[in-house]
């Protein structure tokens, strides 16, 4: 029973990588294009960047690539601390501390990005 | 599977990760699975440096201005480059991989990784003229 839960736990974690690194394909082109790659220098001025992400458009689909990048990074960690084999208890402990990391760099990189479009701090 | 090695001594965990830096005899599969972890954990590492260099936006104008005049310097271009290069692979080895779980090219993944290899290092070279030349 267990066994059969902990499978089921990794294959979904497994196909969540597959589609937020789908996602991830188009709105990482999407993000260098429009950010570094049609910008004179590669780089956007502050003003540039404020007027930027205060489009509410642009504050969506940075939110979405920031949720679809962060959950694919850390099902990415997940994986590979997976490998060294660890015991189910230190497994719960992983998932609970990568899920709390995940909360706090999605609040953190929000919260950054709705004090930017508002010209800082 | 992830646990498929539960039991094993902690030696033996530790060497079967240490060969992913271990070049010798290498087939491709395992190329492209250590290639995609070590892109993978450079990926993750870089995404919390750029949130923590966009965190200067928040202290105003000139913070952001010191850290474009850092950010167009030969050694962080460069860096720029391999960060391409690592985007690059990691997403259409990702790809490929998904192709491969979705029982699509499983036959020709070999040549698959080749042409994602082959992919990335045309697409690194282009990115990294329009970065030298902007």
């Amino acid at each position: 029973m267990a066994e059969q839960k902990r499978r089921s736990k990794s294959r979904r974690a497994f196909w969540w990588q597959v589609i937020s690194g789908v996602f991830l394909v188009v709105l990482a082109t999407v993000h260098m294009v429009a950010n570094h790659f049609v910008v004179p220098g590669g780089l956007r001025t502050y003003a540039d960047v404020v007027a930027y992400i205060g489009t509410p458009a642009i504050f969506l689909l940075e939110t979405v690539f920031l949720i679809m990048v962060t959950v694919h990074a850390l099902l990415g960690v997940r994986a590979v601390l997976l490998d060294l084999s660890p015991s189910e208890t230190t497994t719960r402990r992983l998932d609970r501390v990568l899920v709390l990391l995940g909360v706090v760099t999605m609040i953190y990189a929000t919260g950054l990005m709705a004090v930017v479009a508002r010209g800082g701090l | 599977m992830p646990n498929a090695d539960k039991g094993r001594v902690p030696a033996e965990r530790s060497r079967r990760v240490s060969r992913w830096f271990d070049p010798r005899g290498i087939a491709p599969g395992q190329l492209a699975f250590v290639l995609h972890r070590i892109t993978g954990l450079g990926l993750v590492f870089y995404l919390y440096l750029h949130l923590a260099v966009l965190s200067l936006l928040a202290r105003g104008p000139e913070a952001w201005d010191r850290f474009i005049d850092l950010a167009k310097t030969t050694p962080i271009l460069i860096l720029d480059v391999v960060l391409i290069f690592g985007l690059l692979f990691h997403a259409l080895n990702g790809l490929r991989l998904t192709l491969v779980s979705l029982n699509m090219g499983v036959r020709r993944q070999t040549a698959l990784f080749w042409g994602a290899a082959l992919v990335t290092v045309v697409l690194t070279a282009v990115a990294g003229w329009m970065i030298f030349r902007m």
